[in-house]
């Protein structure tokens, strides 16, 4: 789904009656002119006469304008420009239009004849990365069906009737934010349309970094604080009266060893959220295996598992059934954080279970099993922690992860993938958490497009599910067939011999 | 001679939709405004915000004039008729959304002048977001007469009921353990209250479009999370 304040307009809607205008010959004369002012703008060296730069530029725009008018006429033309921009390469466009159907910003022209009259206001061109964000299925749509923000209708109207340029920025909501400028100005009147222009450029990438920042700086200050102190605590022991006690030295340098390794977890965490949250809007291109990804992480964790007396169980579907769209290093991370904190709660002797499902719609993806035991009794609850925007015909994969550990109330639910939260009163086991492990899975899915949800009851265990949008079948990369990747149990036996060092 | 009006109708019922969306817009973007000022304490965006509520109200009178006027005078049938009455329910919608986010920026005007309570801040506005989006996608849907799309709003409103509930506990543990911050809490409370009610008005967009195309109520009861203590959380024993 586009992200923005915009939405297609109704089908309903009646096509736009074509304003009165030039006669053909004009149009054509005024295209001429067009391509003469490019000729011109190209023989303009730099150190040119300014106002003769400035005349080819508005000659252009002249030639430009008047092959608007002659597609607007033409009804076949005009569904044409539903194609691929490839396919509009004909000769009734100038190359100026194709260059402004090229922008890689969306670029939308905008007439009206009345202020007050909305039905008026209709989208004359929209370029292709205009119709693909807007979501606008033809030229002739309502301009009120692509944009509805308040701030963005004012600027164009000034544009439109009172004749000046203006800038607005916004930021859209959305699965992933987004930050917008928007720049309007006149276009010369026709009578009676009025004309302007609206040009949009995605700032997000400037923004998110100085948003990043911020938070980086006070995430790490924040949560380096406490170590730090435990730290300094002990060093001023040392010095002070344990200077001589051997068996309290070793005691406490034990202690500042594990804080200094808390410590630098919490850094290499912050950091790769921090990376993870910069390229958040941009959504990965590779191919990844979710079976053989949760297979892979398994083996990696089957010291851990094995140190914990922990039985992991594995149900996955024959490699190559379930791929998605992603970036395998970040679908490893998002496997291994669940599954890590799986282990991480489940009692010594119990079991965690990850499965894999493919082809699934997006409410099979969400669906809940009536007879789950973490859906019934007191503070029993289940909650959707990210939704993707909706895409009508993906299909979608999901791993579940499910442990057999203390559960969570569900007051706690909607903080889960907070960053730094914990769930009061339980306490990992050990120091080993950065309270990041969920914030990093919600953004990485969230990347690829994907959701999450988690169900628990107290006593009863918790489910966590990230379902991701599979990739293309005849797009899939050659996968080996090796078969299916069995349905089986790792042994708890802390053998390493599978326990790869996986960069995870 | 009756082609001639019925080509009128229609334009006049896409005028009708064309300002409903304008209004949408603009509800929009007060409900957005309305979570900012509560969370950058800003005291200039909250009244501005109350100053603009009046212009929402203004449009679902015109919007309420030109309905029954159209009513009236072109006596609509079958979806003529639905269009045009489900513009004028939206309004209403609209309105009371509006109103939502006017007393969001009224308890942002007080909360402004007491001490931060940042974590809680941030819980409301992340129950903001998610209502945001779904207010968002639920005016897509109606603008563009996307049926799925906007029963999908209304099926994901158990997670703003959810965000509430947790909300509520939140608040509650708060105040118990530091009674100076019951009345920034009590506040934050109401706004939360009003959060949900936005998403409240998010379904009711979804189903009032489903009447619009379908002519029919939506089938079934929301499906909405019934724990062990109720749906809502006020009344509880706590």
């Amino acid at each position: 789904m586009p992200t923005g304040p915009f939405s297609s307009p109704p089908p309903g809607s009646r096509t736009e009656t074509p304003p009165p205008g030039d006669t053909a010959v004009g149009v054509l004369t005024a295209t001429g002119a067009g391509v003469v002012g490019l000729g011109l703008l190209a023989a303009t060296g730099a150190a040119q006469l300014e106002p003769a730069l400035l005349t080819a530029a508005g000659v252009a725009a002249a030639g430009l304008w008047a092959t608007f008018r002659v597609r607007r006429r033409d009804p076949v033309l005009r569904d044409d420009r539903m194609a691929p921009p490839s396919a509009l390469a004909d000769a009734a466009r100038s190359p100026f239009e194709d260059a402004l159907e090229n922008l890689p910003d969306p670029l939308l022209i905008i007439s009206a004849e009345e202020p007050d009259d909305l039905v008026g206001k209709r989208l004359t061109f929209a370029n292709a990365a205009a119709r693909a964000l807007l979501r606008i299925p033809r030229d002739g749509a309502l301009l009120l069906s692509a944009i509805r923000r308040p701030e963005v209708l004012e600027a164009v109207d000034e544009s439109l009737f009172g004749g000046l340029a203006g800038s607005v920025s916004f930021e859209t909501g959305g699965a992933q934010d987004r930050f917008w400028r928007v720049w309007t100005a006149p276009l010369p009147p026709r009578e009676p349309r009025r004309f302007c222009v609206l040009v949009m450029r995605d700032e997000t990438d400037v923004r998110r970094n100085e948003r990043m920042r911020a938070d980086f700086l006070a995430n790490a200050s924040h949560e380096l604080r406490t170590p730090l102190a435990s730290l300094s605590g002990f060093i001023e022991t040392l010095r002070g009266h344990a200077r001589d006690d051997e068996q309290a030295r070793d005691r406490f340098l034990g202690i500042m060893s594990a804080q200094a390794e808390r410590m630098a977890r919490l850094v290499d965490d912050l950091m790769s959220l921090s990376r993870i949250e910069l390229n958040e809007h941009i959504r990965p291109d590779g191919r990844c295996d979710l079976g053989a990804a949760a297979s892979d992480v398994a083996d990696a964790l089957a010291l851990i598992a094995g140190e914990r007396r922990v039985t992991v169980r594995l149900d996955l579907p024959p490699r190559g059934n379930a791929v998605v769209v992603g970036d395998r290093d970040q679908i490893l991370q998002v496997i291994q954080n669940l599954v890590d904190n799986a282990l991480k709660y489940s009692p010594a002797g119990g079991g965690v279970t990850v499965s894999v499902e493919a082809g699934l719609t997006l409410a099979a993806a969400t669906a809940t099993d009536p007879a789950s035991p973490r859906l019934s009794g007191q503070d029993a609850g289940r909650l959707s922690l990210l939704t993707p925007d909706r895409a009508d015909d993906s299909l979608y994969a999901l791993i579940r992860v499910t442990d057999e550990g203390p559960g969570m109330q569900r007051q706690h639910l909607p903080r889960l993938a907070e960053r730094f939260y914990r769930v009061e009163g339980q306490k990992s086991g050990d120091r080993s958490g950065t309270g990041l492990g969920l914030a990093i899975v919600k953004h990485i899915v969230n990347r690829h497009r994907g959701g999450l949800w988690v169900e628990s009851a107290p006593q009863r265990g918790a489910m966590f599910v990230a379902y991701l949008p599979q990739a293309a079948r005849d797009a899939a990369a050659p996968l080996a067939d090796e078969g299916s990747v069995a349905s089986g149990a790792i042994d708890p036996d802390p053998q390493p011999a599978l326990a790869r060092q996986a960069r995870l | 001679m009756s082609e001639h009006t019925l080509k009128f109708f229609g334009d006049e019922l896409t005028q009708l939709k064309a300002e409903v969306t304008r209004m949408g817009g603009l509800v929009e973007s007060q409900v957005e405004d309305s979570i900012e000022c509560v969370v950058r304490r800003d005291v200039e965006l909250a009244q501005a915000i109350i100053g603009r509520d009046a212009k929402i109200d203004e449009l679902q009178r015109e919007i309420e004039r030109k309905a029954i006027r159209m009513i009236a005078l072109r006596q609509p049938v079958a979806q003529d008729l639905r269009r045009t009455v489900a513009a004028l329910k939206m309004a209403w919608n609209l309105e009371r959304t509006g109103d939502q986010a006017k007393n969001i920026a009224k308890r942002a005007l007080v909360l402004a002048e007491a001490e931060p309570l940042t974590p809680l801040t941030r819980a409301v506005e992340r129950m903001g977001r998610l209502v945001v989006a779904h207010l968002k996608e639920a005016l897509d849907a109606y603008t563009s007469s996307e049926i799925e799309r906007g029963l999908a709003v209304w099926r994901a409103d158990e997670d703003v009921d959810e965000h509430y509930n947790s909300l509520f506990r939140e608040l509650l543990t708060y105040m118990m353990s530091d009674p100076r911050t019951i009345s920034s809490c009590a506040h934050l409370l109401f706004i939360g209250k009003n959060l949900e009610r936005v998403g409240d008005h998010a379904t009711n967009i979804a189903e009032i479009l489903h009447y619009e195309i379908t002519g029919e109520e939506v089938d079934g009861q929301r499906p909405r999370w019934q724990g062990a203590d109720g749906e809502h959380p006020t009344g509880e024993d706590q």
